[in-house]
Formats: structure tokens, C-alpha cells, sequence
């Protein structure tokens, strides 16, 4: 029997998947696009250069060329980015003095949802068993994953006999509509529900809970009260934008609370299947999550409020395994698949990671797993062509 | 690779019996030889000491709890950040550096072999990552099995027995990962933390849902490992880690173990009287400790000495650190690995003046100074739960230095003070042969590196040299003249001048395949990994490595 592959349809990297006649099993939807566009990118022109078409060789000239002369580098992107990939980028980084973005170009919200507010106080979290094998409940808050993460609920064990499902939203989403439990609550009260839930959970405050707060959370309250074991699961929605980092923080709160004669984790539903684990390496290598500036010869933390690009005054970016939007008026080089959005100064075409190049990625929950790619590629991967790159800018 | 004669330094290498002798050493080829030709590079080492490498038993430098570590003390990270230059990568400070800096501060040390002392199997990937991102030293790594759900079902099966599946098992965990040995942390007790917070009670509480008993786990683990004849015989954080009282569940751990080699982890956090419930100030016991470990010389332990300072404490034990976080409030990590273990981190300052704290720190120096046998007892903060180990030199002038030791006495906690022997004085200064025992000598005699920890002929040519400066033992230990790894010069006078990958250490212990047809089942009931993608078998993580054998 073949090796099953791993998934980097999404940041689940679910392991069990097979590709037989066509069809993607289990079945999910998100899954079976990214291996179509995987196959479908395995092909075509090797690079272009000024949206020219041309060999690697001459891309690698110009990229090094290009980053060369740069004044401000900016290393960023990492979507669809290996352990390997993210090694390598950190290292050329490191030479170049570049500002490395494991979050990509932006600066808000951070790598992934929550860590901007980990190094505050923390977190509570545990890996995907953990949490199926332990938890009775478990509380989506204002995430989709039944779009986002199809395979999520599933690998939560929800949906069996003694597991319950509760979510905060106001929208009437897929996942709500599983909702053993469903609390209808808007966006910009989060704050103030997980503070209330919080004082609850504290119990001998109860009673300077408003009664219409109270009363509104009890369902929820219900259910969290008495279980031994608890997943909360949130993502951008809660603490991305304005004002993210203070409603993760209440979430990480309210946990701790919890957590004190029962056990209570979250989960972080990381969108791109690269960049958790961009990140850590950023951390291992550097010191720091995030955004790291090595201009200076040594690693410092960026935390900047408005997009890098902007704040740094960047001149020339390294996009790693992302076809995302390039930033205006910087010359990109990209290392992808696809030449994705824009039109790069530099593309040159990257293996698939997961289909056409192997490796490590790091599951949502840090969980560390290699790629088994069926269908090797002739075309090299990025961890590589980031290390030609480097040997062409300094031989 | 180059051929060095180190001329006239005063050699200690106690694991061949020497002991200050002033002659020359040579080098190559990688390794210490007889002789050397003429055209050998020639280090002058008159007037200096010439120890082997030194080997860090038990630390924590890689891995997901030490880059959580990293993630949550950014504030902590800019002090003596590493700048880039022409060989070196850049890197940033704190309790828990970046690996490059973690690699370059333990060589500049003088250390050459560190042991990270507790990886989640199911992160072994990420855990090798970091290391081959750690240059400078060869390092290893310890497979968290004290709380293995597999592992305690085959165990449960068994009766509390060492099975021929356990054992199976046990070298089928080592070869999927590249782990070196194995740890039991809490064993039992990680596990009950997870499923509601609590604890286990003593050795013989069943752990719920599992029908075993912590003295289950640890006498039957600890007989596989004996069985498959490992070269590091099992390494134990034992439960009940700084509860008032818990010196009595050590000594019941020593003697369950009694017969089998076993390393205890950390000593002084598991050396308390008084009592747990209600909760006691407690009070030292390790001279009881230290008189059963010198009757029983199959057990070693490290200290795990605190620092007065800052430190980071980060461990498997994942009820200790929400104790932690009860006691101070502050930062608060935990994070569960489903089927293995659990991981708890809180950023913690150890003060002179609070009496549990001082206590700590002589219960650590009362172990030292008390033991008779130092290749018993090694040296460790268990970085950096008990501090950095960049603080070694200074515990090292603890030892030495009986004047500054008194001095530091006196700043701390009197009461906790006047609970030890450190009241009465205590005269014994370390020497440097003793020195060069609980730094490397006993690390590597422990860690079944035959190759480390000595000069003799044959030994790998990891070697430093330090300035003698009786005066200052800390100045001495804490800036090498030399350092030499695996043959090559690689510090000179407080500056790194080449870059060694330094190699991983792993050992390959045997057993029988069909493991994996009990193994595969547990799996698929238990692990969100499938079995086919658990074990890590890249060459470009598993390799280049120094392979030990395993001698049944």
C-alpha cells in the first residue's frame, strides 16, 4: 500500500490523505484545490525576469543583482514554505541584514492569531489529540473552520456521543449550524464576553455580572461550568485587527481561569500551512517571532504598527513560497510555484512542497511533520534555489 | 585535520588517574594521540590547566518548550545579542538564547557535549531542527517516556513486568526519533495533570484510566532500559518535584530503582522535608539523600543548583509550572503532546533573601559539598530552570572558594541558612581534578561516551585550556585561553575562530521489528500522526552523527 501524503491544503497538514484515480480522500474540498494546483504548477517555464521568461540561472543573476543593491531587504511570505525553506531564508537574511516577516509584508495581527499577546502572559494549548481524546467541550469563537479547516471538527472527534460543540458567532456559518450549542453574540462585544465569562468563571464575582450579560452567556456558561477538560478554538476573527492582541489576551485569561480544577487549552487556527513553522525557525534562528530586523548585525524585534514595507522603507523583497499581493513600488523576487500576484522583477519556479518537494511543516498545533511528495519534481525547491541564491550573491 | 601539541599545561583528566601532571598532549587527526610530528602546531600551555571538554549532562536548549521559552521573554532577548561577523550567524541572549548563541556561549565555555535532557518524541523533528542549528557542541537528546500512553498499556498488560514488547518498544521509540536515552518525567503524574489538572500521590497512586502505577513506570521502564543495555541508563525527574516533603518519595524512587543504573535528574529540587498537606516551610534532607546514593553506586544524579537571579523554568511536568503560576502570576505556558507529556513554562527570580529560595540554593551547595563520591554527583542548574548555564563558572568559585562562598552565604536567607549544614561552615573547597569530575569526567562516564571526558589516547580531541587564577575561579572556568573540538582550534582567548556543526549523538539499540505490529494499532487509537509518518528518518537530520552502541 503507498504511503499516504501530507496535506498542505491548509495549516490541519492532515497525514492520512490518498490520491487514487482522480480522487482526494477523505474528501475535502480545500485539500483536493491545492493538490490540482500543485500538479497543475509542476509545469512551464522555469523563471522569468521582468515577466521576460528565462533560465534560473540568469533569474538567480538578477535576483542577486537586485538584492545586492538593496538598501533594506525584506524577507517575507513563507505560505507554502518548508522547515527547510525557512532555514534557508533565515540564513540568507542573516548575510544580507534583511527584515525578516514570518507574518508576511503587514504588520498587524502577527504570524499567526494570538502571537502578538503570547509574550504578555502566555498560553494554554495542546495538540489536536489532546484535545479529542479529553475534551467534552468545545467552543469555536467566531471561526469557520468548516470552510476554512474542513477536516478540523472531525479531527476534534466532535460529532461523537460525548463531545459537544459550542460556538460564538453572529453569522450563520457551517460550523454554527453544527452547534450542539450556538451563542449569537456580535463582534465588537468579544471583549466584554470573554471578560464576563471570565468574572464567572471566577465565581464569588458573579454578582457584579450586569443581569443581561449574565443572562445572554448562560448557555455557554452552562455547558463550560461543568466539564473536566475544555478546548477553545479562535483565529483571526478574534485576535486579528484593532484591538486583537486585548480580546486574545481576555481569551488566554479566561483559560487560566479556568484551568485551575479542570484543564482547559486553546487552539490557534493558523490559515497558511507554512508559517507556523517559518515562524519558529525565525525564533530558534533569531530569538524572535514575528517581524526581525538583522540590519544592524544582530537580530532586533520590529513591532511596528503600520506595514513594514512602509515603516522600513523597503526597496527590495524576497517572497518565499507565496503568491500573495506584492507590495507596491519594491522590486520582488519570488520563489514559488506560481508566479502568483504582481508581476515579480524575479520569479523563478519552485517544486510544490508536499506534492512535488519534500520536507517539514509544522501542524497549527506545532506538531512537526515530513512531506512525502508523490510525485517528485525536477524543479528545485525553494530551500534550494535559496541557497544558489546565496552562493551567486556572495561567490 | 590538523595535528596540535598542547606543551607543558598541568593535565587533569581524572578518568585516568591524572592529576595535575604537567606534560604535553597531542592531537590528531581528531583525536588524542601518543605523539605528534615536528611539524604539529604547538599551543604553550605552561602555566595553565588542560581539561577535557567539558559535557553537560542535563539541559534544555532545543526544541518546542525551549522555543516557547524564547517566544514568550522577547524583553529578556536583547541583552548580549551575538552580532554577525564573517563565521558566525547573529543570535540574541537571555535565559534561553537563540541556538546559534546557545552553541557559540556553551563553546566559549569550554564545553564541548550537551545533553538536551527532555524531547517529545513526537517532536524529535523539530527537536533534531534546532540542533543542527546548534553549532559548536556534538549534542544528544532524552525521549520523554514517563507518561506514554502506549508505552504504560504494554506495561498495564504486563503486570508492571519488563516485557519483551516493552523492551521492544522502548528501542523502537530511540530509533524512530534519533533519541539518545530516556527520561521519565513525573512519571504518571504528567498524565493525571492533563486529564483535569492534579497530580499522582506518591509512587503507588494508580493513575487514572491506566491502571498504573508511577512505580510501575518507573521500575519496568527503567528495566527495559537496562535490558537493551543502553548506553545512559534511565534518566529520572522523579515526581513530587519542589513539594515541601518530597524527599521521601526520592528515597522511595532510589530504592524501586535500587539494583539497575539510574541518573536522577536535578537533586535539589527533590531534596525537601516537611510537609505537603497543608503545605510546611520545607527544610533540607539531602544528607539523607546523599548517604543512600553513596551506598548505591549504580545512582548518579546532576544537581540542578539554583542561581540567585533570574532563570526560566520549562519542564515536562506540566503541574509543577501551574503551581508556579499560582505562587507568582505572571507569564504562564502550558502545552500538551497528546499520548507522551505535557510542558510548563514560567519566567521565575530566585532571591537571596526568601527563605524557600535561599533554601534551594543550599540545599544545591550541601549536595556538592557534603557528597563523598563527585563522580556521583554533577554539576547542573538544570538550565534554565535553576538558572543559565553561563552561571556555571560562578558555581564553579562556589566550589572552589570557600571565603566567597561564605560571603555569599551571608547575603541569604538566615533562617533557611541556619536549616543546613551550611550554618556549621563547611571547609571543603573542590580541586580542580574534582572539578574536572562533576563537569565532564562523570558526564561522559554516565552518558556511556567512551570516547569523552578524558585525555587518554584514542579519546575524541575535545579539549579546553584555562589560564590558573586561584584567585578568581570564576574569571578562570568562565573565559577559556583554548578550547579544541574534535582536533580543531576553535576558541582563542575569549573569541570563536572557527565554526564546528558539532555531530549528534544518537545509539542504536536492538529490537525486534514485528514491534511494530503491537505498535501501529496503539497507534492509530491514540495519535493524530499516522504511524507510517511518526518515525524521522532524513539524512539531513539524522546524519552526520556519532552512533553508540547499545550493549545488552
Amino acid at each position: 500500500m503507498p504511503e499516504s501524503l501530507v496535506c498542505a491544503g491548509c495549516s490541519l497538514l492532515c497525514d492520512d490523505v490518498a490520491v487514487a484515480g482522480g480522487r482526494f480522500e477523505p474528501e475535502c474540498p480545500l485539500g483536493a484545490e491545492w493538490y490540482a494546483a500543485c500538479v497543475a504548477s509542476d509545469d512551464g517555464i522555469d523563471a522569468t525576469v521582468d515577466g521576460e521568461p528565462g533560465g534560473i540561472d540568469h533569474a538567480l543573476a538578477r535576483a542577486a543583482e537586485l538584492l545586492r543593491r538593496g538598501r533594506r531587504p525584506l524577507v517575507y511570505g513563507f505560505v507554502g514554505a518548508t522547515i527547510e525553506d525557512a532555514r534557508a531564508a533565515v540564513a540568507l537574511a542573516d548575510r544580507l541584514g534583511a527584515i525578516v516577516a514570518a507574518g508576511g509584508a503587514g504588520a498587524l495581527g502577527g504570524p499567526w492569531p494570538g502571537a502578538p499577546a503570547f509574550p504578555l502572559r502566555g498560553s494554554t494549548s495542546a495538540t489536536l489529540g489532546e484535545s479529542r481524546d479529553r475534551s467534552e467541550l468545545v467552543v469555536i469563537w467566531r471561526e469557520d473552520p468548516e470552510s476554512t479547516h474542513p477536516r478540523l471538527l472531525g479531527r476534534l472527534g466532535l460529532g461523537g456521543s460525548n463531545r459537544r460543540l459550542a460556538v460564538v458567532d453572529d453569522r450563520d456559518t457551517a460550523t454554527a449550524r453544527l452547534a450542539d450549542t450556538r451563542l449569537d453574540w456580535p463582534r465588537e462585544r468579544d471583549g466584554e464576553a470573554l471578560a464576563a465569562l471570565h468574572l464567572l468563571a471566577r465565581g464569588g464575582e458573579r454578582d457584579r455580572q450586569a443581569g443581561e450579560l449574565r443572562e445572554r452567556l448562560q448557555p455557554l456558561w452552562r455547558r463550560l461550568d461543568p466539564v473536566a477538560h475544555a478546548t477553545f478554538v479562535y483565529g483571526a476573527a478574534l485576535a486579528g485587527g484593532a484591538g486583537g492582541q486585548r480580546r486574545a489576551l481576555a481569551l488566554q485569561e479566561l483559560a487560566r481561569e479556568l484551568s485551575h480544577g479542570r484543564h482547559v487549552v486553546t487552539l490557534s487556527l493558523a490559515d497558511a500551512p507554512g508559517i507556523r513553522g517559518a515562524d519558529d525557525v525565525l525564533t530558534w534562528q533569531t530569538g524572535y517571532s514575528g517581524t526581525v530586523d538583522l540590519g544592524s548585525g544582530h537580530p532586533e524585534l520590529v513591532t511596528a504598527t503600520t506595514p513594514v514595507v512602509e515603516h522600513e522603507r523597503v526597496d527590495v523583497a524576497l517572497r518565499v513560497e507565496d503568491a500573495r499581493a506584492t507590495p507596491d513600488d519594491v522590486a520582488v523576487i519570488a520563489l514559488s510555484s506560481r508566479p502568483g500576484a504582481g508581476t515579480p522583477a524575479v520569479w523563478i519556479r519552485t517544486a510544490p512542497a508536499g506534492v512535488g518537494a519534500g520536507g517539514t511543516m509544522h501542524r497549527l498545533d506545532g506538531v512537526p511533520l515530513a512531506l512525502r511528495p508523490p510525485q517528485p519534481s525536477v524543479a528545485p525547491s525553494a530551500a534550494e534555489l535559496l541557497q544558489r541564491l546565496h552562493e551567486t550573491i556572495w561567490r | 585535520m590538523s595535528e596540535i601539541r598542547i606543551s607543558g599545561g598541568a593535565i587533569h583528566d581524572p578518568a585516568n588517574g591524572v592529576d595535575g601532571e604537567v606534560r604535553d598532549l597531542c592531537i590528531s587527526g581528531g583525536r588524542i594521540v601518543a605523539e605528534v610530528g615536528a611539524d604539529a602546531r604547538r599551543i604553550d600551555a605552561h602555566g595553565m590547566v588542560v581539561m577535557p571538554g567539558g559535557v553537560d549532562i542535563h539541559a534544555h536548549i532545543a526544541g518546542p518548550k525551549a522555543n516557547l521559552a524564547r517566544r514568550l521573554s522577547p524583553e529578556t532577548r536583547g541583552t548580549e545579542s551575538e552580532q554577525r561577523k564573517r563565521i558566525l550567524r547573529s543570535g540574541s541572549g537571555g535565559l534561553v538564547p537563540s541556538t546559534f548563541a546557545t552553541g557559540y556561549r556553551y563553546s566559549l565555555l569550554g564545553y564541548t557535549t550537551v545533553i538536551e535532557a527532555a524531547a517529545p518524541a513526537l517532536a524529535a523533528r523539530h527537536v533534531l531542527a534546532e540542533l543542527r542549528d546548534t553549532p559548536m557542541i556534538d549534542k544528544a537528546f532524552l525521549i520523554l517516556m514517563g507518561n506514554n500512553q502506549v508505552l504504560m498499556e504494554l506495561i498495564r498488560e504486563s503486570g508492571g513486568a519488563v516485557s519483551p514488547q516493552l523492551r521492544d518498544a522502548v528501542g523502537w521509540w530511540l530509533a524512530a526519533t534519533g533519541g539518545y536515552g530516556v527520561k521519565l518525567v513525573n512519571p504518571g503524574g504528567v498524565e493525571v495533570f492533563k486529564q483535569a489538572g492534579g497530580d499522582v500521590d506518591g509512587l503507588d497512586d494508580q493513575v487514572p484510566g491506566h491502571d498504573v502505577t508511577p512505580r510501575q513506570i518507573l521500575e519496568a521502564i527503567a528495566g527495559a532500559v537496562h535490558e537493551l543495555g543502553l548506553p545512559h541508563p534511565v534518566h529520572v525527574h522523579c515526581n513530587d518535584l519542589g513539594v515541601p516533603g518530597n524527599a521521601s518519595t526520592t528515597l522511595a524512587t532510589m530504592e524501586a530503582l535500587s539494583g539497575r543504573r539510574a541518573h536522577l535528574a536535578h537533586l535539589q529540587f527533590h531534596a525537601y522535608g516537611g510537609r505537603p498537606d497543608p503545605p510546611s516551610l520545607p527544610r533540607s534532607r539531602a544528607p539523607e539523600l546523599l548517604a543512600y546514593l553513596n551506598d548505591r553506586k549504580e545512582l548518579t544524579c546532576d544537581v540542578g543548583q539554583v542561581m540567585f537571579g533570574d532563570a526560566m523554568t520549562m519542564t515536562a511536568d506540566g503541574h509543577v509550572s501551574a503551581v508556579l503560576r499560582d505562587l507568582d502570576g505572571g507569564k504562564w505556558v502550558n502545552h500538551d503532546t497528546e499520548v507522551e507529556t505535557g510542558c510548563g513554562i514560567v519566567p521565575f527570580t530566585y532571591r537571596a533573601p526568601n527563605y524557600v529560595h535561599a533554601l534551594q540554593w543550599a540545599i544545591g551547595l550541601e549536595l556538592f559539598l557534603l557528597g563523598s563520591d563527585p563522580w556521583q554527583v554533577m554539576l547542573s542548574t538544570d538550565h534554565p530552570n535553576g538558572g543559565s548555564f553561563r552561571s556555571y563558572p560562578k558555581l564553579i568559585r562556589l566550589l572552589m572558594d570557600r571565603a566567597y562562598r561564605d560571603d555569599q552565604i551571608a547575603r541569604a536567607n538566615r533562617k533557611a541558612i541556619g536549616r543546613t549544614a551550611l550554618t556549621d561552615g563547611i571547609d571543603r573547597e573542590y580541586t580542580l581534578n574534582e572539578v574536572a569530575i562533576i563537569t565532564r569526567a562523570a558526564p561522559a562516564r554516565r552518558l556511556g561516551l567512551r570516547d569523552k571526558g578524558h585525555l587518554g589516547v584514542g579519546a575524541d580531541a575535545d579539549v579546553t585550556i584555562y589560564h590558573d587564577r586561584p584567585d578568581d575561579r570564576e574569571e578562570m572556568f568562565a573565559t577559556p585561553r583554548y578550547v579544541i573540538k574534535g582536533g580543531e582550534l576553535v576558541v582563542e582567548e575569549g573569541e570563536l575562530r572557527r565554526v564546528d556543526d558539532g555531530l549528534l549523538l544518537s545509539c542504536d539499540a536492538a529490537f525486534d521489528a514485528d514491534i511494530d505490529d503491537v505498535l501501529a494499532p496503539m497507534f492509530a487509537d491514540r495519535y493524530t500522526v499516522s504511524f507510517a509518518h511518526y518515525p524521522v528518518r532524513d539524512p539531513a537530520l539524522r546524519e552526520p552523527a556519532t552512533i553508540v552502541r547499545a550493549t545488552p
